[in-house]
Order: structure tokens, then sequence, then C-alpha cells
């Protein structure tokens, strides 16, 4: 009885310790072997469910291996003592009509006696242990060993059963930890908070370690900033996947692409590609101008974004296209209609779903209402945008409960551009050009700039360059016939940029900056069409009387300085075009 | 941008008005080169261009080279400052023939 303790309390031992149950499931059939006397045993565990469940032999000791043996889990003395959850024993195996002598005819074993015993705990059943031939005695197994063996048994099957939970908390660890990496990572898609003067804010509360939601904004080379809210469907891995892949579109092809419309029918087209059937992703994309407080932007089916006037009126603002992830060819594929809005001091409120649904109580979602309720009252208690929106996420987490939806809400909010705006106007650029045209001089870059605009390289844009230069120069102080000139310098530049730069199939931005540098008017046109062969710009003879190629002509004459620069990030072309005040 | 046609004794009297850019120059092409194919010498009254560019100046070369292989009349009459200056520009004041009213441009061409 002390060596069957001993036993016992060693396995029990072994199976804590171990990070190989198989090895360890072979240790202790050799030693349970050895304690009931058996010539050999094997050790079988259940495998599979329904129908294809079996078990299988995972330790085997004795004159012949059996390891990797199945056998159907509801036949024979192993699985009826499975299935039984009882011990089953054969006291005399050639004598008995049950026994199947056809593998000791395979194997040259001769089976004179079997012991088999269940290996369960509560009603989870792991497999059964059986032991053959006693090599005392006459060599048959008596009643005694039934109780040792459904002892050994039982603290064995108890052990296997703590080692495998054991397994599988050290695998959820495993997945767990996998998880917070990948948060981690989805953290860091989401870009930093600005500092308080930025004008764009954003919160993002997953419901879940990982999040289907996103958020994202970032500054053009004009001033002008780039952003976006994003929902996809469903909450998992999958979601926050494609998520993932949503956030490195618009990060890539919104550099190049200052449109939000046709932003958002590039991205769809890339999504619809490659995206996992079924899966879709709601998404806002704009632009806004912090030095207008202009803002463009384009709905692929999310919920309708609230603009909120200094006047405190709400106005929704529809989705105008589907959702991304809708093939093009069922939808016609072109760009996603664009809307202009002027937020004039007023703050517009992006935000999923998981926002207006989400629960302040048990039972009770916030509601379009409320959310409008919750903004008011924020800027009534003079709370910053970010403070507003950081309030409406914790009233619908602070309740303690798992989130029912990642919840997201991004603030374009107009106040401090419109302040800073406001102050330009009274001493910002008239200043500027009153000195600039009483005494040229240099001017750090920003204070240089006299005026600034992105518009769609099209001819119909044309004319509001025209006006640009034709105000800043005639505030330089150049003559009537000077500023003509530079107008139509100007002008003739821009041209070349929507008919040769963009040519006629692809259409994109051109950024004017009109500057006074070291005495000089100083223009710079930029665009983001594929770089021009510069070597082939040439102006035509003139006795050569042809129509066209005049502009570049124009151009030349006009200005003291015409010159191809290499653009701030290499992409598309910068001219700049100089004339002395 | 705005174009008016009239007819003046066997010669059309074609007048612009306004910006002539790369958004409007195509139409003024469009009205010149239909105006010729009627068959009539043209004179064209600039006295209320007050911006044209180069696809507006290339519209009047093109319409002029037509005409003259046509052995039609053509000429610009009333040219206000800012045309002038751009022609200047362009080298091609010496090349259109230029006249100081649809008056005077009418006589010469009768």
């Amino acid at each position: 009885m002390s060596d069957q303790l001993e036993l016992l309390v060693e396995m029990t031992r072994h199976f804590a310790d171990t990070n190989d149950i198989e090895a360890t499931m072979g240790r202790a059939l050799e030693r349970i072997a050895e304690l009931m006397e058996a010539e050999g045993g094997a050790l079988f565990i259940l495998q599979g469910a329904g129908e294809n469940e079996r078990l299988e032999c995972h330790a085997s000791f004795g004159p012949v291996d059996i390891k990797g043996l199945s056998v159907p889990a509801d036949k024979g003395i192993v699985g009826r003592s499975l299935m039984n959850n009882a011990p089953e024993i054969v006291r005399d195996a050639q004598n008995d009509p049950n026994f199947d002598t056809s593998m000791d005819a395979q194997s040259g074993f001769t089976t004179r006696s079997i012991l088999c015993a269940p290996l369960s705990v509560k009603d989870e059943r792991i497999g059964a242990i059986e032991v053959v031939n006693k090599t005392g005695g006459n060599g048959l197994f008596a009643d005694d060993d039934i109780k040792l063996l459904e002892a050994l048994a039982a603290s064995a099957a108890l052990a296997i059963s703590n080692a495998r939970m054991a397994g599988e908390l050290a695998e959820k660890e495993v997945m767990r930890r996998e998880l917070e990496l990948a948060a981690e990572i989805q953290r860091g898609l989401l870009p930093p908070p600005g500092d308080g003067a930025f004008p764009i804010s954003g919160v993002n509360r997953p419901a879940r370690v990982v999040s289907g939601d996103f958020f994202d904004f970032f500054t053009l080379y004009d001033g002008r900033i780039a952003f976006t809210l994003a929902d996809v469907s469903g909450k998992g891995m999958n979601a926050a996947l494609l998520m993932a892949k949503t956030a490195s579109l618009f990060r890539c092809l919104g550099k190049e692409d200052m449109r939000p419309g046709r932003l958002l029918q590039r991205i769809n087209a890339e999504v619809c590609e490659t995206s996992l059937r079924g899966m879709f992703v709601t998404m806002v994309a704009g632009i806004y101008d912090p030095s207008s407080g202009r803002l463009v932007l384009a709905n692929a089916g999310h919920e309708p974004p609230l603009l909120h006037s200094t006047d405190d009126q709400f106005r929704a603002l529809d989705a105008t296209a589907p959702p991304v992830g809708i093939p093009p060819e069922l939808t016609g594929g072109g760009p996603v209609p664009e809307e202009v809005l002027h937020l004039d001091g007023g703050a517009l409120y992006i935000f999923t779903d998981g926002a207006t649904e989400g629960y302040v109580a048990p039972g009770q979602e916030l509601g379009a209402d409320g959310f409008k309720g919750m903004v008011q009252s924020g800027v009534a208690a003079g709370l910053t945008a970010q403070a507003r929106i950081d309030a409406i996420a914790d009233s619908l987490s602070g309740s303690g409960e798992v989130l029912r939806d990642d919840i997201t809400v991004l603030v374009i909010d107009d106040a401090k551009p419109l302040q800073n705006r406001l102050k330009r106007g009274d001493n910002g650029l008239s200043t500027e050009v009153e000195r600039g045209s009483a005494m040229p001089r240099r001017d750090t870059p920003i204070e240089g700039s006299l005026c600034a605009l992105t518009v769609p390289a099209r001819a119909s844009s044309l004319k509001l360059v025209r006006r640009a230069v034709s105000e800043t120069s005639t505030a330089c102080g150049f003559s009537q016939e000077q500023c003509q000139d530079l107008v139509l310098a100007v002008d003739e530049a821009c041209q070349n940029v929507v008919r040769h730069a963009y040519g006629e199939t692809s259409e994109g931005d051109m950024g004017i900056d009109i500057r006074s540098e070291g005495g000089s008017f100083v223009v710079l046109i930029r665009d983001y069409a594929p770089s021009v062969d510069v070597a082939k710009i040439k102006p035509r003879a003139l006795d050569d009387v042809r129509p066209g190629g005049l502009g570049v002509h124009f151009i030349r004459e006009v200005m003291d300085v015409v010159e191809h620069l290499p653009p701030p990030d290499g992409q598309g072309n910068l001219l700049r075009l100089k004339k002395a005040i | 941008m705005e174009i008016g046609i009239t007819d003046q004794g066997g010669l059309q009297v074609v007048a612009i008005s306004g910006e002539v850019d790369l958004s409007t120059s195509p139409k003024v092409r469009d009205a010149l080169l239909g105006c010729i194919s009627s068959g009539k010498g043209i004179i064209v009254d600039l006295s209320a261009v007050v911006y044209i560019d180069s696809s507006g100046v290339a519209s009047l070369v093109e319409a002029f080279q037509t005409a003259k292989s046509r052995g039609l009349g053509f000429a610009l009459a009333q040219v206000s400052e800012t045309p002038l200056r751009v022609l200047k520009l362009a080298r091609l004041d010496q090349v259109f023939v230029i006249h100081d009213t649809v008056e005077a441009a009418t006589v010469a061409m009768a």
C-alpha cells in the first residue's frame, strides 16, 4: 500500500511539473505496470468527436510496442471500459469468447489476462489504461488488482486533466499576449494627439482588445488637413486586419490625391480587389483648411456626421455613396460625391454607431439626441474639443460593463482657426503687403507668403489664380502693365499643369504660393502629376506662326527667372517663377 | 466671356467681351471658325476683352490662317490695352491686321 501511495504522489508531481505530457504518461504507465506486476501495458487517449471518436495509444510498455495504434472508441475491452466508465477484466483471455485473438496472432504475443480501467475526471472522459499478463502467481489478474488499477487510473486521469488545463491556459495566455501586441500596433496606427491648438481631435475605445474602427488625420504641405474616420463591419481580428489595410491605404493614397471623393473611390477599388467577401467599411474622408474654415467631405455609407454651428444648430450630413467594399461594377464606380462646408467657427463631429448605440445606463442608448446634448453641455462648460469627445466616450464606458461596440469620435473644431483668421484679417496679410510695397525686405519663409491656394488643376480654376496674382502683384507695387504680365505668366504656367502635367485623363490639385522674397515677387507652382521632362519644354520660335505653344514664351518673356525645382518630397513638379519688384 | 456676331454688309463682326482663357477660348475658336465657314470676311472686335491668354491668342491665329487659306479677309479691331499687350509679347501685333475701329476695318476690307 505504501508503494501505491508513493506512486500516486510521484505521478501527481510529475504531471504538475511536466512540459511534455506524452513522456510523463509513458513513465507513469511504466510505474503502474511495475506496481501491478504486469508484463505489459498501454495508455489510450480519446481523440476526435462524435462518430470519429477513437482511442489512440499514447504510451505502451512491454514486449510489443503498440504506440500510435487506434481503435474505435466504443469497441473492445478498452472501449467498453471507457463507455461504461467502469473497469473491465478478462481473467483468462485464451478461454474467453469475447477476446479477439487476431492481434496476438499478428504480434506473436500471448495474452493471458487483461485488466482495464477508465481514465476519467467527473464527466470528462480522457481515455483508458490497460495492463496485460500478471507476472506473479498464476499469471491472471484478481479482484484486488481491479481496485488498485482503478485507484491508479483515477489519479493518472486527474493529473492528465490538470496538465491539459494548464496547457490550455498557457495557450490562451499566448493568444492574449498576441492580441495585446496586435492592439498595440493598432493603437500605433492612430495619429498622436495634437497639441491643444490643433483643430482635430479623436478618441477610440475598442469593445474588445482590438478594434474595427479607426480615425486618422495628417497635415498636407499647404497647411490643409486630411482626415478620415471609418468603421469596419465586425469587431474581431478580421475587422482589425481590414482596418489596418484601409488605414494604410488612406495614408498612402491620401498624400497624392487630395480630393476626398476620388480618394474613397480609389480605396474602394483597392479593397474590393483583395478584400474578404461580405466585409465592408463605412468611411468618411475629408479635407479641412484651417486658413479658411472650408471643409470638403465625402461619405461612403457612414453614419451622418453632425455639423454643430456657432448658433447651436445641428445639421446631419447624410452618406452620399454606399460603403467601401461594394464592388465598383455594382455602383457605377464613380468618385463619392463631395459636400463643401464652411465651418465658420463651428465643429464637425464624425462618429461610429458605437457612440450613439452605446449604453449610458443598462439598456439605455445614448442616441443621436443624447450625443447632441453632450456636445452642447461640453461647449457650455467650456471644454476643449478633446475633452468634449472624451466625456462622450467616458459616459458610454463608465458603467463598467463590456462595451457593445467600438466607440470612435472625431471632431474638427474651427473655433480657434476662426480666431486666428480674424486676427490675421486685422493685422496679418494687409500689413505684410503694405510693408512689401513700401520697402521689400527678406522675411522668414512663413511671413514671405502673401497668398497660398490649392485648386483643382482645371481650366475653371485659372480665374481664381489670376485674381490672386493680380491682387498680390498690385499690392507689391508693380505697374498695371507689369501686373497684367505677371497674371499672364502665372496663368500660362498653371495651364501647362492642367494641360500637360496631368494631361487629359488624370486630374489632381495644384498649389500656388505667391511670395515676397528678398525684393522679388516669387510664385511657386506645385503639382502632383508624374514628373515632366524639363528638357522638352522650350519656347517656340516666334516667326513660326502656328496656334498654341506660346505659353512658355510668355512666361520667359515676363519673368526674370524660371526654374524647375525638385519637389520637397520627390513627387510631382515644382516651378519657381521670380520677378524683381 | 460673351460672343456677339453681327452681319455688316458682307462682313461678319465678332465682338468678344470678358476673359478669354483656357476654359473659354474653345468657344471663341468655334465661333470664329463657324463664321469663316459661312464664306464671309471677319472683323474681331476686341474692345471689351479684359484678358486673353495664349490659348485665346492661338484661337485668333488659327482663325486668321483658316480665313487666309480661303481668301477671306480677317482683321482685329479696337484691340483694348490688355490683349494688345499680350499680342505684343507674342510679337503678333505685326502679324495681325489691326484697325482702330470696326468702321475703319469695314472700310479697309470693303
